[in-house]
C-alpha cells in the first residue's frame, strides 16, 4: 500500500506537483495520466525518491519512505522506464539480476529467478538469456525491461510510460502481458502514461492530473460516466468516449448463444435455423466454427443462404477481448456477429453488433 | 551503353584503386629512384645504386613475381573477393620481407674485405615500395573487415620474419645498423630513457586526466573553462613549452635544494616530462569526458532507479562503457608522447632524439635514422598494442 500526503515539488518557484493525496490499496494497477508537463513522472520518482520531495509524505506499507536509506528502498521497488535503459554490456540474463545481484542473492538462486522471470514474460530462456540488448527487438526489449523490475520480487512496480516508445502493435501486446503479470501476481503498480486507451485498459484507479494538481482520482468506468470537470471530460475526449466505454467492456459480459450445425447439416435444416436467427455458424466436426452463413453486413437483404463466409482468423473472438477490439473487428470484417471461441478454439457463443447496442452487461463496474 | 553500364564495367576492371594506385607509384619508383646508396666511407655522399643492380637474379624474378600477381588482383580480379585480398596479403608481405632481405644482401655483398670502410645506405625507392607493400596490407585488411585476431596473427608474423632477419645478421652491412654497432651501448640506454620519460608523463597524465574528465563531465560549469585551458596549452608549439619551462623550473631548483635533489632543474628530464604531461592532459581529459557524456542516460537512470548507490553507478555501467573511448584517448597520447619525447633531447632530457639532433648537427643521415626508426616502431608498435586494448575493452554487447 502507497500513501501520499499532500506530496509538493518545486523547482524555481514552480510547482511542479502540488498538494497531491492519494492512496493505492495493495494489488491495485494504478495509472498516473495527465498532460505532459502535468507533474505525473516527478510523482512517481518522488516515490523512490529519484527525485527529492519539497514538501508532504510518502507511506510505503505505512512506513516513510524517508526512513530508509535511498538505495536499500529502490531494491525493494520495480523499476521500469520509457527508454528502459538495459545495460549494454550485460547479457539479458545479468541485466535482469541487477536487483538480486545488489542484494547479495546465492547464485543459484538469481539463475531460477532468472529462468522464472523470462517463462512469465514469454521469452525463450534458451534463446535469450545469453544475448545483448543490441541483439534485441523493441518489444522484446521491454520485456526484459519488465522482468528486470520484477526480478527481486518487489511488492510495488513503478513504471514510466514503459510502452511509450513502442511501436502499436507491440504496445498492445505487451499492455496484454503486463495485465496478465499484474493479474498472476498480484502485485501493486503505479503506471504513468498520457496515453487515455492504455489508462483504461490497464488500470483498476486512474489519477487525472493537471498543472501539478490532482484533479480525480476514481475507478476507470466511474471517470468515463461521471468525470469530475471539464478538464477530465476533454481529457478523455469527447469525440469517441463510447468507445473508450468499450475498453472497460469485454466479450464475455456480451455473450451470447450462438445459432450452429455441423457443416454436413442438411440445406432444410439450416434454412429454418437462419428463419429463426438471421444467421447460422457452421463448425467442424471438434466444434470449431468453419463458415457463416447470412449476417454479412453487405447482404443484409436477399437470401442469406445464397453465400457462404469462410471464416477469416481475425473474425474471431476469445472471452478476454476488450469489445472495442470486437467491434473494430466487426467493422473492418464488415460482418454483424463474430463467434467467441474457447481456448481450444471450439465455438461457445457469439457477439453481436445487436448485442453491443442492445443493453447494458451484468457487472459492468468492473 | 549508359553510365551506369559504363561504370559497372568500370568496377570490373579496376577491382581495388588503391591497391592500383600503390602498386603504379611502386612501380614507378622502382627503376627511376635510387635503391641503396653506396659510399667508399662515411665522409663522402653516396652513388646511387638501381634496383636492378642490387637484386640478385633470383630475389628480381620473384620480386617480379609478387608485383605480377598484385597488379592482377589489383586489376581484373577473377578470383573472389577474400581470396583476392589473401593474395594481396601474402604478396605485398612476402615483397617486404623480400624487400628488407634483399637490401641487406646486397649491403653484405657491397662491404668486402677489399672496401671495409664501405657504406651502403637506404634508397628512397626503398622506402617508397616499403610504404607502398604496408599501405597494400593495411588496405587489404581493410577491405577484408577482418577482426582483430587475424591482424595480431599476421603483424606476429611479420614481425618474428623481420627479427630473424636481424638475428640472421642480414642488415649488420647496412650503414645504419654499422652506426648502432659503434654506439649500441647509448642505443640502449637512450631507447630506455625515451621509454621511462614516455611513462613518466603517462602515469601522471592519466592520475591527473582520469579525475579531470570526470569532474568536467560531472560539472558542466568546470568544462568550459578547464577545455579551455588544456587547449591553450596544446597550441603552443612543443619546442616553445620546453624552453619556456626551462627559467622557472630551474629558479625553483635553486630556491628549493630538496626539489633539486629529486632532479628538479632547469634542463634534463624536469620540464620533459612536466610539458609531456601537459601536452598528454587535453586527450586523455577530453577522451575521458567524451566516455562519460556517450553512456546512456536511460542506463545510468535504471541504475539509479534500481537501487545502485553512485559508486556502484559509476564502477559497473558508467566506466565499463566509457572504457573504450578512454583508451582510445590513451592510444592517442601514448603515440604522442612518443613523438614529442625526441624533441626533449634539445633540453638534455636524453631519448632517440639525442642520435636525430647528433645526426642533423653531423649531416650523417644514418645516425638520424637510428634515432627515427626506432622512434616509428615504438610508435606503431604503442598504437597496435593500445587498439587491440581498445577492441577488447569494448563490451560484446556494445558494438
Amino acid at each position: 500500500m502507497i500513501e501520499l500526503h499532500g506530496l509538493t515539488k518545486l523547482y524555481d518557484d514552480a510547482r511542479v506537483v502540488d498538494d497531491v493525496s492519494l492512496t493505492v490499496d495493495q494489488g491495485e494497477f494504478c495509472v498516473l495520466i495527465g498532460p505532459s508537463g502535468c507533474g505525473k513522472s516527478t510523482t512517481l520518482k518522488m516515490i523512490n525518491r529519484l527525485v527529492p520531495l519539497t514538501s508532504g509524505r510518502i507511506l510505503l506499507h505505512g512506513e516513510d519512505v524517508a526512513a530508509l536509506p535511498a538505495e536499500q528502498l529502490r531494491r525493494r521497488i520495480g523499476y521500469a522506464i520509457q527508454s528502459i535503459g538495459l545495460f549494454p554490456h550485460w547479457t539479458v540474463a545479468q541485466n535482469i539480476a541487477v536487483v538480486p545481484t545488489l542484494l547479495k542473492w546465492p547464485k543459484a538462486r538469481i539463475a531460477d529467478r532468472v529462468e522464472e522471470l523470462l517463462a512469465l514474460l514469454r521469452l525463450d530462456a534458451d534463446g535469450f538469456r545469453d544475448k545483448y540488448p543490441h541483439e534485441l527487438s523493441g518489444g522484446q526489449a521491454q520485456r526484459v525491461g519488465v522482468a528486470r523490475a520484477l526480478a527481486a520480487d518487489p511488492d510495488v512496480m513503478l513504471m514510466d510510460e514503459p510502452f511509450g516508445a513502442l511501436d502499436p502493435i507491440t504496445r498492445e501486446v505487451l499492455q496484454a502481458e503486463l495485465a496478465r503479470v499484474h493479474h498472476e501476481t498480484g502485485k501493486t503498480i503505479v503506471f504513468v502514461t498520457h496515453d487515455m486507451d492504455e489508462a483504461l485498459k490497464l488500470a483498476t484507479r486512474i489519477a487525472v492530473m493537471n498543472e501539478g494538481r490532482l484533479v480525480q482520482y476514481d475507478r476507470p468506468i466511474e471517470l468515463l460516466f461521471s468525470p469530475a470537470d471539464d478538464f477530465v471530460r476533454d481529457f478523455l475526449g469527447k469525440a469517441d468516449l463510447g468507445l473508450k466505454l468499450l475498453t472497460r467492456r469485454w466479450v464475455h459480459q456480451y455473450v451470447a448463444p450462438a445459432p450452429w450445425a455441423d457443416r454436413r447439416a442438411s440445406m432444410g435444416s439450416l434454412r429454418d435455423i437462419v428463419a429463426t436467427h438471421g444467421h447460422v455458424w457452421l463448425v467442424d466436426g471438434d466444434g470449431r466454427p468453419e463458415g457463416l452463413f447470412g449476417a454479412r453486413l453487405w447482404r443484409a437483404e436477399g437470401d442469406p443462404l445464397g453465400e457462404l463466409s469462410r471464416i477469416h482468423p481475425d473474425w474471431l473472438a476469445t472471452p478476454e477481448m476488450t469489445m472495442k477490439e470486437a467491434l473494430s473487428r466487426m467493422v473492418w470484417r464488415r460482418v454483424l456477429a463474430l463467434p467467441v471461441v474457447d481456448a481450444d478454439g471450439r465455438l461457445s457463443g457469439e457477439v453481436t453488433m445487436a448485442g453491443v447496442m442492445g443493453r447494458q452487461p451484468e457487472g459492468a463496474a468492473a | 551503353m549508359d553510365a551506369a553500364g559504363a561504370a559497372d564495367r568500370r568496377r570490373r576492371w579496376v577491382a581495388d584503386r588503391v591497391l592500383l594506385t600503390l602498386w603504379i607509384a611502386g612501380a614507378a619508383a622502382a627503376p627511376l629512384l635510387p635503391f641503396a646508396g653506396l659510399a667508399r666511407n662515411r665522409l663522402v655522399s653516396a652513388a646511387p645504386v638501381e634496383l636492378a643492380a642490387a637484386l640478385l637474379p633470383w630475389q628480381a624474378w620473384t620480386a617480379a613475381g609478387l608485383a605480377a600477381l598484385l597488379l592482377v588482383a589489383a586489376v581484373a580480379s577473377p578470383l573472389p573477393r577474400r581470396l583476392a585480398e589473401g593474395l594481396v596479403l601474402a604478396a605485398a608481405g612476402g615483397l617486404l620481407v623480400l624487400l628488407l632481405a634483399a637490401v641487406g644482401d646486397y649491403a653484405g655483398r657491397a662491404v668486402s674485405p677489399e672496401a671495409p670502410a664501405a657504406r651502403v645506405a637506404l634508397g628512397s625507392a626503398f622506402w617508397v615500395l616499403l610504404f607502398c607493400c604496408t599501405l597494400a596490407l593495411i588496405n587489404a585488411f581493410q577491405r577484408l573487415r577482418a577482426g582483430l585476431a587475424p591482424q595480431v596473427l599476421f603483424a606476429l608474423a611479420m614481425t618474428a620474419a623481420v627479427a630473424a632477419l636481424f638475428a640472421l645478421g642480414h642488415f649488420d652491412a647496412l650503414s645504419i645498423m654499422r652506426e648502432y654497432a659503434n654506439r649500441s651501448d647509448a642505443f640502449g640506454s637512450e631507447l630506455l630513457t625515451h621509454l621511462r620519460l614516455v611513462g613518466s608523463a603517462l602515469l601522471p597524465a592519466l592520475a591527473l586526466g582520469l579525475p579531470l574528465g570526470l569532474w568536467a563531465w560531472r560539472r558542466p560549469a568546470v568544462r568550459t573553462g578547464l577545455f579551455g585551458l588544456l587547449n591553450v596549452f596544446q597550441t603552443i608549439p612543443s619546442i616553445a613549452l620546453f624552453a619556456l619551462l626551462v627559467a622557472p623550473l630551474s629558479a625553483l631548483g635553486d630556491a628549493v635544494p630538496a626539489l633539486k635533489a629529486l632532479g628538479v632543474k632547469g634542463i634534463g628530464a624536469a620540464p620533459a616530462v612536466i610539458a609531456l604531461v601537459i601536452y598528454a592532459l587535453l586527450p586523455v581529459v577530453r577522451n575521458t569526458y567524451a566516455g562519460f557524456a556517450g553512456v546512456p542516460p536511460a542506463a545510468i537512470e535504471a541504475a539509479r532507479g534500481m537501487g545502485m548507490t553512485p559508486r556502484q553507478v559509476l564502477w559497473r555501467v558508467e566506466l565499463p562503457l566509457a572504457l573504450p573511448v578512454i583508451l582510445s584517448g590513451l592510444r592517442i597520447v601514448t603515440v604522442q608522447a612518443i613523438g614529442l619525447t625526441v624533441v626533449a633531447a634539445l633540453i638534455g632530457a636524453g631519448g632517440l632524439g639525442t642520435f636525430i639532433f647528433q645526426g642533423l648537427g653531423q649531416y650523417a643521415i644514418d645516425l638520424v635514422l637510428l634515432g627515427a626508426i626506432p622512434t616509428i616502431v615504438l610508435a606503431v608498435a604503442a598504437d597496435f598494442l593500445l587498439q587491440i586494448l581498445v577492441a577488447l575493452s569494448r563490451p560484446k554487447g556494445a558494438r
